[in-house]
């Protein structure tokens, strides 16, 4: 393993900052901005691929542009870990802007010019968190990446918007000061805060209440973006927000930089040895297992698709915290594997919900019987994306799945093998009643859906009221999220989501559905997530991810 | 060098009175005079720091008696970076003054004392010079807070004279203390003397206690602070912006030294814990008497002076565009202000901590320091003071950028905005009749925000450099 | 009761320090009359500053100008220092005194409380 001097990670921070002043200067002209948009993206791309194949052969590429506090480089350091988030985020970011080309257009959104600057920023900040090389560098690009953020989330400027704006902020910040004290107590035991390979030497013979504290507080500081309960609830309030940046927030960066955070603490700073020794994984992986757990149940009774699909997020999450709990060879691997995995397919769920809502103004589940008829690509997208969520072989969530299931079982903590396929089945009842009503219901004649339409424990009646009222008026549901009554100035449209009378009209199969500027990132994303699962030894992620767990020596 | 010590304090005087007399000739010289100055000042200011940086502490002895019996000035690695930043500050109000301000001859002269007391009171080593300079500076800002039009003003100057005079006597009390147990006034003599007494006779105790209650006075700490919201809310734009960074950072750079000086007392402690506040927080980093978290302190002096002198004079330049000067009145600010709401939301978020900018570096190293020194409590509280800080910044950000723009103004940009996803079409460095911004105005802030952030980056410069002057205190 | 004679007979100064600042105090925080205020504040001062100039004495100790056959002098240093500060107390109340006038002269009123009311009701 040697170390190049090299400003391709600088760079890959930078492209995407410098176009913000671009971004910015072309607002008059929206097919410029566009296009700085892009031409960043696609230059960061290229960046990034630049090192990958160095970073597969043991180099590390490494920024160092001086000390930042007494004892602390800034650095930046594009080591395996690190490419295998830069990477994802890069890629998808490429997807991502294409998408908000079409989903902004089309919903004539206000604010366009300060959304693509904010989106600009974030990427930037995102791939500084990436390949930051210790703990107060990525703490800075951490924080950055929270402000830079915070006005997508707000995007909408409605008092729901800026309250879930607010909320986040103080979530975020707040888990930015656990993060920040846990790296004065690290730096303070140890002298240093450099990530290194299998944990930092000085912090296994260190002072172990402290270091323990140290683990808590960093976790829990990270565990805020992660959305780990029970410090998630910022999540699925963030759902106002636009459709491309809930893709941003789930499968691109935000909450990506949270567990890539717990990956880096676990992995480099304390190590599994010292995390074994301190005894602070099994903690680690029960708070994982109760959280995915849980949050499957919640997102059963999510009429919304957005907020349905936000607990999903907060439940695969805890998958890779688990996998990184477990701290067996082949649960960090599969931990690990699930974040590019989840990023595609929960981008692709997130864009096919964000299709919908552009095309027909619908954002709750029961109101989209039959709408397979409507939008066929783009539902089978979502069908795919949904089997890779359960772990349906051949497709991306099963193989990272697998690696936790054989490390959880390798480490004699079965326990969590039961969780995970328990969670599998949950994935399953709660993506299966979307895909089923789209294609095999119609507007006239579908089931009842009583999980989501009765009270919670109440008596299955037949056909209860609340069914009837729920019918076609779906946007008056106090959790509708950014659903019901927009305030963005769509009151012109006849109907404010649900099918139109009559039923949906078809569509053809040839992209009839929607534009190509969104339909293309389903399609492409969806592919991700399928080439993912068919071939995952081709695919560059699951080598990068084997050598970090190389390098961390937790495989041979 | 050691002259430009001495001119670096006389000459402003000097300055002041030719500024009063030029203007008994001219109607409009004050600001040449006054910039003239204060270029002069930052030049004797860099050159002190350089030769403080070749040679160590500089020395020099008025009317050559030499201390203790003499009067001396000194400039170390704590007082000539300060003194730096006073110079460069009064440069860029004095740039932002020219627009904004006072346009008479009198506030120039009175401007230019305040810079004179400023600088006094950063190089002097007498302990009772300093409250002669701490009075110079007092009686500058009572006159400049009541320069405002508004009557209101004159109250607040009032209130402000009443107790920054109690402040300023009561540190004379202490002063008093301080030679009648000690016999000198020289700060090094003191330190010295002090250790001889002891530092638990009680009036020892007595002249520490009453050195830092007269100096939280004109600090502003809480529960003494109820001068400060008042002189800054009635006071011009340009005042606010001087007094805020300077006034109350030298007397927090008093309080620094003293407890420098005066090492080791659990009082100290129960002050940091009493406080959240920003000077709380410097005050902490000096009480906890390690030279790790005094760096952060100084650091975090400077930021502060940078941040919070950048954001009163970006809100002069907003006041000036739109008339806002309420919170609520900052609603949707963003979209008729890019360029201001833009800075504002910068240096408010340097403020809260955001790192890289200065205000993290300097809480980086006070909660470093908090913990070597085996005080959580203290870093518990200064991390959460910055959810504090968020709390009330926050406010400020979602209400300029995701607020509906208040119905008076909404008109014609409105329209504008809702077209496409342009923000903005108002002009924003627009110098129109209306809107009286000078370049120069728009050119401090934006030079606030960036120094704000680049100072981030000189945390290490800034520690070398107060190396020498801690190792001495510390004796480390 | 016999120690609280000595101390007014013995340390009567001190007690006149202690009489001062404390009505100073009380007439700056206590009254509502601005003039009042700034005199209280000037009490306030002397207070201090005879406290000052006591630590000066020397038993038996002349006044410090050079005499003729005079051995024992005080210490010349407070006075020195004193004199200062009564200069800068005397510009102190100028410009109080200044500023009280221009807030009459807008006012009509010296009493704070009544000034306070009506910033309230601007």
């Amino acid at each position: 393993m040697s170390e190049i001097a090299s400003l391709r990670p600088l760079a890959a921070v930078l492209v995407s900052a410098v176009a913000i002043p671009l971004i910015v200067a072309s607002h008059r002209r929206p097919n410029l901005r566009e296009g700085w948009t892009m031409l960043a993206a696609l230059a960061k791309v290229a960046i990034v691929a630049s090192m990958v194949p160095g970073v597969l052969a043991g180099d590390v590429y490494v920024t160092d542009m001086g000390t930042f506090v007494a004892g602390v480089g800034f650095v930046l350091r594009a080591d395996a870990l690190g490419m295998l988030f830069g990477a994802l985020a890069s890629a998808l970011w490429v997807i991502t802007s294409l998408y908000s080309v079409g989903y902004m257009r089309g919903l004539d959104e206000h604010g366009q010019t300060r959304y693509f600057a904010s989106f600009a920023a974030s990427l930037a900040t995102a791939i500084g968190v990436a390949f930051a090389a210790n703990l107060v560098t990525l703490f800075i690009f951490y924080e950055l990446l929270t402000v830079a953020t915070y006005p997508l989330v707000a995007h909408d400027e409605t008092a729901e918007a800026r309250a879930a704006g607010r909320k986040y902020l103080a979530y975020t910040f707040g888990g930015g000061v656990a993060v920040l004290t846990g790296t004065v107590l690290v730096f303070w035991l140890t002298g240093t805060t450099a990530f290194t390979p299998g944990g930092i030497v000085a912090l296994a013979e260190a002072d172990p209440a402290i270091a323990r504290l140290a683990f808590a507080l960093l976790a829990a500081g990270f565990g805020v973006k992660a959305a780990l309960m029970p410090l998630h609830s910022w999540l699925p309030d963030a759902m106002v927000a636009p459709t491309p940046v809930s893709g941003l927030l789930h499968a691109v960066a935000v909450v990506k930089s949270g567990v890539f955070g717990i990956a880096r603490v676990a992995l480099d700073v304390f190590g599994p040895e010292t995390m074994r020794e301190l005894g602070v994984g099994l903690p680690l992986a029960a708070v994982a297992a109760f959280t995915l757990l849980t949050a499957s149940v919640i997102a059963l009774r999510k009429d919304n698709l957005k907020r349905r699909l936000a607990y999903s997020t907060v439940s695969q999450l805890s998958y890779i915290v688990l996998g990184l709990g477990v701290l067996s060879g082949n649960a960090i691997v599969g931990g690990l594997l699930h974040i590019p995995a989840h990023a595609f397919m929960k981008l692709t769920l997130f864009f096919c919900a964000g299709a919908v809502h552009v095309e027909t103004h619908t954002d709750d589940i029961s109101n989209m019987a039959g709408i397979g008829r409507r939008m066929p690509l783009t539902m089978v997208a979502f069908a795919v994306a949904s089997a890779g969520m359960a772990g349906i072989p051949l497709l991306a969530g099963f193989v990272s799945k697998w690696y936790i299931l054989i490390g959880s079982v390798q480490s004699g903590q079965a326990v969590f093998a039961v969780a995970l396929l328990v969670s599998g089945m949950l994935n399953i009842a709660y993506f299966w009643p979307v895909v089923y009503q789209a294609f095999f219901e119609s507007p006239g004649d579908h089931d009842e859906k009583p999980l989501v339409e009765s009270v919670l424990g109440g008596r299955f009646g037949p056909g209860g009221s609340e069914a009837v009222a729920a019918d076609g008026s779906g946007d008056v549901r106090p959790d509708g999220g950014s659903g019901g009554a927009d305030p963005l100035g769509h009151t012109d449209h006849a109907h404010h989501g649900g099918p139109p009378p009559g039923g949906w009209e078809e569509r053809g199969w040839r992209g009839g559905e929607s534009t190509w500027f969104m339909l293309g990132p389903i399609l492409a994303s969806a592919s991700g997530a399928v080439a993912l699962g068919v071939a995952p030894a081709v695919f560059v992620f699951l080598r990068i991810v084997r050598t970090v767990a190389e390098n961390v020596g937790v495989i041979g | 060098m050691t002259d430009a010590i001495v001119l670096a304090v006389v000459f402003p005087i000097l300055a002041a009175v030719a500024s009063l007399l030029a203007g008994l000739r001219w109607d409009r010289s004050g600001w040449y005079v006054a910039a003239l100055a204060a270029v002069v000042e930052l030049g004797l200011a860099v050159s002190i720091l350089l030769s403080v940086l070749q040679g160590g502490r500089t020395a020099y002895e008025l009317g050559g008696f030499v201390p203790p019996a003499g009067i001396e000035l000194v400039a170390d690695g704590l007082s000539a970076p300060v003194l730096v930043l006073v110079a460069t500050v009064s440069l860029a109000v004095l740039a932002y003054a020219r627009r904004a301000g006072p346009r008479g001859n009198a506030f120039y002269t009175v401007y230019l004392l305040l810079v004179a007391g400023l600088a006094g009171v950063i190089l002097t080593g007498d302990i009772f010079n300093m409250y002669v300079f701490l009075e110079i500076t007092g009686l500058a800002a009572y006159a400049l807070v009541a320069s405002g039009d508004d009557v209101r003003s004159a109250v607040a100057a009032l209130k402000y004279l009443l107790l920054g005079t109690i402040g300023a006597s009561l540190f004379l009390l202490g002063a008093g203390y301080a030679y009648v147990a000690t016999g000198t006034l020289n700060m090094v003599d003191l330190a010295a003397r002090f250790a001889e007494v002891g530092y638990t006779s009680r009036p020892v105790l007595a002249s520490f206690g009453l050195i830092v209650t007269g100096l939280l006075v004109k600090v502003a700490l809480f529960p003494v602070h109820s001068w400060q919201p008042d002189a800054y809310a009635t006071a011009p734009d340009s005042v606010s912006a001087y007094i805020s960074a300077l006034v109350s950072t030298v007397s927090a750079y008093v309080v620094a030294g003293s407890v420098l000086a005066v090492t080791q007392s659990e009082l100290k402690r129960m002050l940091a814990y009493s406080s959240v506040s920003q000077f709380g927080m410097i005050v902490a980093a000096f009480a906890l008497l390690s030279p790790t978290a005094a760096v952060g302190g100084v650091v975090h002096l400077l930021g502060h002076a940078v941040i919070k002198g950048g954001l009163f004079a970006a809100a002069g330049v907003v006041a000036r565009q739109t008339g806002a000067r309420t919170v609520e009145e900052y609603a949707g600010l963003a979209s008729r202000r890019p360029v201001s709401a833009g800075l504002v939301a910068v240096l408010a978020l340097a403020l809260v901590g955001v790192p890289p900018a200065v205000g993290f570096v300097g809480k980086w190293y006070i909660v470093l320091g908090a913990i070597e020194s085996g005080a959580p409590v203290v870093a518990a509280v200064i991390l959460a003071s910055t959810l504090l800080t968020l709390a009330y910044v926050a406010r400020v950000i979602e209400r300029m950028y995701f607020a509906d723009v208040p119905a008076v103004e909404a008109g014609g940009e409105r329209a504008a905005v809702a077209a496409d996803g342009g923000e903005s079409t108002a002009a924003d460095t627009g110098v129109g009749e209306e809107s009286p911004v000078s370049p120069a105005m728009i050119a401090v802030v934006v030079l606030a925000a960036f120094a704000a952030v680049a100072l981030g980056f000189a945390g290490t410069a800034i520690q070398s450099l107060l190396e020498p002057t801690l190792q001495g205190v510390f004796g480390t | 009761m016999s120690a609280v004679v000595d101390v007014l007979l013995t340390r009567y100064n001190y007690v006149a320090v202690v009489v001062l600042v404390a009505a100073g105090l009380y007439l700056v925080i206590g009254d509502r009359n601005l003039v009042k205020k700034v005199i209280g504040m000037n009490l306030f001062q002397t207070g201090i500053f005879l406290f000052f100039i006591t630590t000066a004495v020397v038993e038996g100790g002349h006044p410090p100008v050079i005499e003729e056959g005079v051995e024992t002098y005080v210490s010349p240093l407070p006075h020195v220092l004193i004199l200062t500060a009564i200069v800068v107390g005397v510009s102190l109340t100028a410009v109080a005194l200044t500023l009280v006038v221009r807030i009459y002269s807008e006012y009509g009123t010296l009493r704070a409380d009544l000034i306070a009311e009506m910033e309230t009701d601007d």
